[in-house]
């Protein structure tokens, strides 16, 4: 009988036990991985496209205060800018507030070349640029509100006291397929010209230019009326973030226990089945098995639960996520929600190390004790 | 005949490893809960006690929140003079014209910026917040960009404790007192006056206007007259419920904590399950005796149901000892509604223990209760005739 099948066997004595066991530790796992993919999906940057070499120009002063859309032609001029965009937060609610998605006034000319990560036919694109009306929307939104292509979609302004009305143009793909945008000359006819963008967007033409982009724009606009501050992508979207709150603190607390809830599991089922075979364990020793040959069977065999449960958990979480809709049960808060393999694998590692630890003490008191000690005591 | 409880006590003693194992986990389930919901009922009641019954909040129809509305001058003149207007002693109206503007300032704590409201007012303001006291520096006074700040305002971003100066619009601005506004979220805002701060910023129209019913029944009429004034454009609303809507920020923090809760709470469950196998595994030979002394199946099956449970109660009771340190303590989040910070302290109530106890109780009777029914099932001779 070789090692491997002693611990088998030792696994398969008591199912219903390791089944129970493998349950509960999968059920955290899976918990563990969800609240590791919201910190993930917090701070995801962009695999492709130029996000490196975005930058964000906003009011100093707030978000919620506009920028005079004169700054274009002065952010143009900028050495080392490739491209400017203009984005404005519009904040439209359709239908009603759950149905919330992510909408923006932009400039059509500029949109796909500053996220170049995002695709649209060239046809929907032209055919996006030559309506004032026009909108486009990532493939999801399209998908959950079951948009066709010449919809008309109105959006009931909440920051401006307007509603408009839309005609679905274009359906784009890419990472983020929750948002919709919409011409920005638009909602400035509507409004009467007030002349205002709520942030730009650059391009540097290389890494090396960002910073130096950055210091110059805000220095251009010291001690205007209109202080800018500007910024990289990166760091925009990880303000956001912070803004939440100590999010990453309320989540490592969460986990820490969540993973002592599991040792407290394993080490309980390690214990009970310990302690049940403590007269077969001083038969082994009858039998020649050295003290760390015991210890290492019996760890073996809590490793092996502990992963079961990891992969049944890890996995599971892998799965749920690719099949339920996050985005929509969210309000809009996670366009994106992967279970990452890093994810997985260290949720395995935990798992794995949890095993072993929860393992160690009771199979190291009964390692130690003698045989006469074990013989003599009763189940 | 019921099987004595003192029975079930000494089983759960005798078993220390395990009991104290399970206790431990169905403990932890029941702290996390308590903790998560108690995020969430801190956030809701500093929304919930910030309006007075009597207030009435006018915004611009459309928008949801102060921050996005606007007002114009004129309409000021005709809310007013509405009949059932509160007056005050000199026998002008109770109406208090504000200003809002969102600031992002950097916290003190990691240098991060955070959105921070800051309401331009004049007395009438004041007058009509009762639960705002200043408990350090003095009032601010016109002319002179002088703001106060509420306390965890001064205690969380730099440079806003008193004597300090904050940067924003076209001026420096003077803190020059520190007040307390229980738990409302006034206490997250800065508060200047309402025409320099309307100055700093070149807004024309008034942000939303406050006001104060008689009673009400004028309340209800004011409401009414204002929403149904075509001209006007507005939307009037009591200052409770304008407040009471914004716990809605609160709803991704109540639907985290119980999507956690019930999947801990299932693997505790089973913790427990786990551990009420081994006793009765180990107790088959106890349980015969029993059935021989007359007790009855159902007897059985309602004492392990009872120890079970009993011991997931401890779990919860020790859950709930271990949750509340938290009480009290403050933190941040963003209001998504105006897009604020909202400073808040973790509450721990009376009803959210017992309903962690409550929670620790169902978890003990879903682990308990298949073990227990094998237990009541066992045969008595052969048990008995067990090694």
């Amino acid at each position: 009988m070789t090692a491997a099948s002693f611990v088998w066997k030792n696994i398969a004595r008591n199912r219903r036990r390791t089944l129970l066991t493998v349950l509960s530790i999968g059920l955290s796992l899976f918990l563990l991985s969800t609240l590791m993919t919201v910190l993930t999906e917090l701070r995801r940057e962009s695999p492709e496209g130029d996000q490196h070499l975005r930058l964000v120009v906003r009011r100093a002063s707030s978000l919620g205060d506009p920028l005079p859309e004169a700054y274009l032609d002065k952010l143009r001029r900028v050495p080392g800018v490739r491209l400017v965009h203009t984005l404005s937060w519009f904040g439209g609610i359709y239908v009603d507030e759950r149905t919330f998605f992510a909408n923006f006034a932009c400039d059509p000319e500029t949109l796909f070349p500053m996220w170049n990560e995002n695709h649209i036919p060239p046809e929907q694109l032209a055919a996006f640029k030559k309506e004032r009306t026009a909108a486009v929307a990532g493939r999801k939104l399209a998908e959950r509100f079951k948009w066709r292509l010449g919809d008309t979609i109105t959006l009931k302004g909440t920051i401006y006291p307007l509603d408009l009305d839309f005609t679905l143009r274009g359906i784009y793909t890419g990472l983020d397929e929750t948002a919709f945008f919409f011409h920005h000359a638009y909602l400035e006819e509507a409004l009467e010209r007030p002349g205002k963008v709520g942030t730009f967007w650059l391009k540097a033409a290389t890494a090396a230019d960002v910073p130096r982009i950055a210091e110059r724009v805000d220095a251009m606009f010291k001690n205007s009326d209109a202080e800018t501050k500007t910024e990289t992508e990166r760091a925009f979207q990880l303000g956001f973030v912070a803004m939440l709150g100590n999010i990453k603190t309320l989540i490592a607390s969460i986990s820490s226990v969540v993973v002592f809830t599991i040792l407290l599991v394993t080490a309980n089922t390690m214990a009970m089945a310990i302690r049940e075979r403590a007269r077969e364990i001083a038969v082994l020793k009858t039998l020649g098995f050295g003290r760390g040959r015991i210890l290492g069977l019996l760890m073996g065999e809590s490793a092996v639960i502990a992963l079961a449960g990891g992969i049944l958990g890890t996995g599971g979480a892998r799965l749920f996520y690719s099949v339920v809709d996050v985005w929509k049960h969210t309000k809009g808060f996670f366009p994106i929600f992967i279970v990452e393999p890093s994810t997985i694998l260290l949720g395995l590692g935990l798992a794995l190390a949890i095993g072993l630890a929860s393992a160690a003490l009771p199979a190291y008191r009964v390692s130690q004790q003698t045989i006469a000690q074990a013989l003599r005591r009763t189940g | 005949m019921a099987v004595p409880l003192a029975y079930n006590f000494r089983n759960l003693r005798v078993r220390a490893f395990s009991t104290v194992m399970t206790v431990l986990s169905v403990g932890l389930v029941v702290a996390v809960f308590i903790g998560v919901m108690a995020l969430a009922r801190g956030l809701e009641e500093a929304l919930v006690t910030t309006g007075e019954p009597l207030n009435v909040v006018v915004l611009r129809q459309g928008s949801q929140v102060e921050t996005s509305s606007a007002v114009r001058r004129e309409a000021l003149q005709v809310i007013q003079y509405l009949p059932g207007v509160a007056t005050d002693a000199a026998g002008t109206p109770l109406t208090s014209p504000e200003v809002i503007v969102l600031l992002n300032l950097p916290k003190r704590a990691d240098g991060q910026g955070a959105n921070v409201l800051v309401r331009g007012l004049r007395a009438k303001g004041l007058a009509l917040r009762p639960q705002v006291r200043l408990v350090q520096g003095r009032p601010f006074r016109q002319g002179l960009r002088e703001v106060i700040v509420g306390r965890p305002v001064a205690e969380r971003f730099q440079n806003a404790g008193l004597g300090g100066t904050l940067r924003f619009g076209r001026s420096q601005w003077k803190v020059v007192g520190v007040f307390e506004a229980g738990r409302t979220a006034f206490g997250s805002e800065v508060w200047t006056d309402a025409g320099e701060l309307a100055d700093d910023f070149d807004r024309a129209d008034y942000s939303s206007v406050l006001l104060r019913a008689e009673n009400t029944a004028a309340l209800r009429a004011i409401v009414q007259r204002i929403e149904s004034d075509q001209r006007l454009h507005l939307k009037a609303q009591a200052e409770p419920e304008y407040y009471a809507e914004q716990t809605k920020t609160a709803g991704p923090i109540k639907i985290l904590g119980s999507f956690m809760a019930v999947l801990m709470a299932i693997g505790a469950s089973f913790a427990v399950m786990n551990t009420m196998y081994a006793a009765v595994a180990r107790r088959s030979r106890e349980i015969g005796v029993l059935r021989v002394l007359g007790f009855r199946p159902g007897s059985i099956l309602l004492s392990f149901l009872v120890e079970s449970v009993l011991l997931a109660l401890v779990g919860g009771l020790v859950g709930c000892l271990l949750a509340l340190p938290i009480h009290g303590l403050t933190t941040g989040t963003m209001n998504f509604r105006t897009f604020s910070e909202i400073a808040f302290a973790f509450r721990i109530t009376p009803d959210l223990l017992l309903r962690g106890l409550g929670f620790s109780l169902v978890m003990g009777a879903l682990g308990g209760f298949l073990p227990a029914r094998l237990a009541s099932r066992q045969p008595m001779v052969e048990t008995l005739r067990e090694e």
